[in-house]
């Protein structure tokens, strides 16, 4: 099964409109506590491993500040 | 930063002039993510007016001309004049395209100019603040018309359809997928493509207009009330219920203006040459 090594953040950028956490069909976000550069609570990559590495939440993100970075094949069981 | 703004965003713009959750970055996004799959950057150039919908081509690493509002579409044309090779595209808002510059879109529609306009419709005027748009809905409270919108609302596509556009389109932020095929459609078109993108703006839409400025209302209305109807004689059923008909409307072949130039140019040459003049 597909999924996820890591998802990136850029904090520079992110203005924490949760639209990941809405669109996102596998709940791997949460509202987080942590600020970006620009002041706003960014979201929390808090269920990795549900992450089916759709796509949706980079493709929705409005400032495109997120990278869904896919585990690379033959690593699932590490 | 995506793969995708690594590679073709202006780094020393960032960030986004836009709001929390706009449609406008996802429309930045989108056309990126087309512009990639054709590998045609190369080739564009881009024209915008005024309005935060304007801004969307500003971002991209792509020669842009930024002009007075309403005016995007003859500073393309002029493009398209003088370097036919370039594939023109104009981001402009439904108050930049349909008010102050609705003119020169019938008569760029009606001589099937070879370009592309995206007009990015949100309902409203949002960078000046929320003020009545030809394409707000009857009724509508907005800053410019507290007692409800008097003024029968335009509709961006059928305008193009009947001024004689060869490809028209209308999608919203909530199709990404359909908004990428339709922007290689369009880039690949020979001739006057219009694409409609209903976005959403919670800030002033939401305010006004939706009663709420979450961004994921907001994005939900989208979802919620544009329906794929390709086929006009069914839109006024979806009209009355306050949905939008989205989908691929329109794409034909017709004679395109800069290439009718080029072949009047030749043949007066060679009549020219046999001491004519036409
Ligand atoms: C000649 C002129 N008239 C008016 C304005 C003020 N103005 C700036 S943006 C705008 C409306 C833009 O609305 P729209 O095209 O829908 O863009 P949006 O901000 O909604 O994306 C207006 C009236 C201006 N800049 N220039
Ligand atoms: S890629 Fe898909 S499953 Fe993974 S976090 Fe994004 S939206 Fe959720
Ligand atoms: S005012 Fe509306 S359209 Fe303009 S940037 Fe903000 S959310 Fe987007
Ligand atoms: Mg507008």
């Amino acid at each position: 099964m597909k999924g996820a090594e890591r998802i990136e953040i850029d904090r520079r950028y992110c203005k924490g409109c949760m639209l990941c956490k809405y669109i996102c069909p596998c709940d791997v976000y949460d509202l987080g506590q942590e600020r970006s550069d620009l002041d706003y609570l960014m979201p929390h990559v808090a269920r990795i491993e549900n992450c089916k590495v759709c796509g949706l939440c980079e493709q929705h993100c409005p400032d495109m500040v997120l990278t869904v970075v896919a585990k690379k094949k033959g690593k699932e069981k590490e | 930063m995506n793969p995708l703004g690594e590679k073709y965003l202006r780094k020393d713009f960032l960030p986004f002039l836009f709001c929390p959750g706009c449609g406008d970055g996802m429309i930045v996004q989108a056309f990126l993510q087309a512009v990639d799959d054709l590998g045609c950057v190369d080739d564009l150039a881009l024209t915008a007016g005024i309005g935060c919908s304007a801004w969307i081509g500003v971002y991209m690493h792509v020669d842009i001309l930024k002009v007075l509002h309403g005016r995007a579409i003859p500073a393309a044309i002029g493009i398209k004049a003088t370097n036919p090779s370039r594939k023109v595209v104009t981001f402009t808002g439904d108050g930049d395209c349909l008010a102050i510059g609705g003119n020169h879109l019938l008569h760029a529609a009606r001589r099937n100019i070879d370009m592309t306009v995206v007009m990015v419709n949100n309902q409203i005027y949002a960078m000046t603040g929320g003020q009545v748009a030809p394409s707000t809905a009857v009724g509508s409270k907005t800053q410019t018309t507290p007692y409800g919108n008097l003024e029968r609302q335009l509709n961006g596509c059928k305008v193009a359809i009947a001024a004689g556009a060869t490809m028209v389109s209308r999608w919203s932020t909530a199709h990404p997928k359909q908004l990428i095929k339709t922007f290689k459609k369009a880039l690949n078109h020979k001739g006057f493509s219009f694409i409609e993108i209903m976005s959403q703006c919670p800030v002033q839409t939401g305010r006004y207009l939706l009663g709420s400025g979450s961004p994921q209302f907001n994005f939900q209305w989208l979802k919620d009330h544009c329906m794929k109807e390709e086929d006009p004689s069914k839109w006024a059923e979806i009209e009355a219920q306050g949905n939008i008909p989205v989908g691929d409307f329109l794409q034909v072949e017709q004679p395109e203006f800069m290439a009718e130039v080029a072949r009047m140019n030749q043949r007066v040459k060679e009549a020219q040459a046999k001491g004519g003049d036409r």
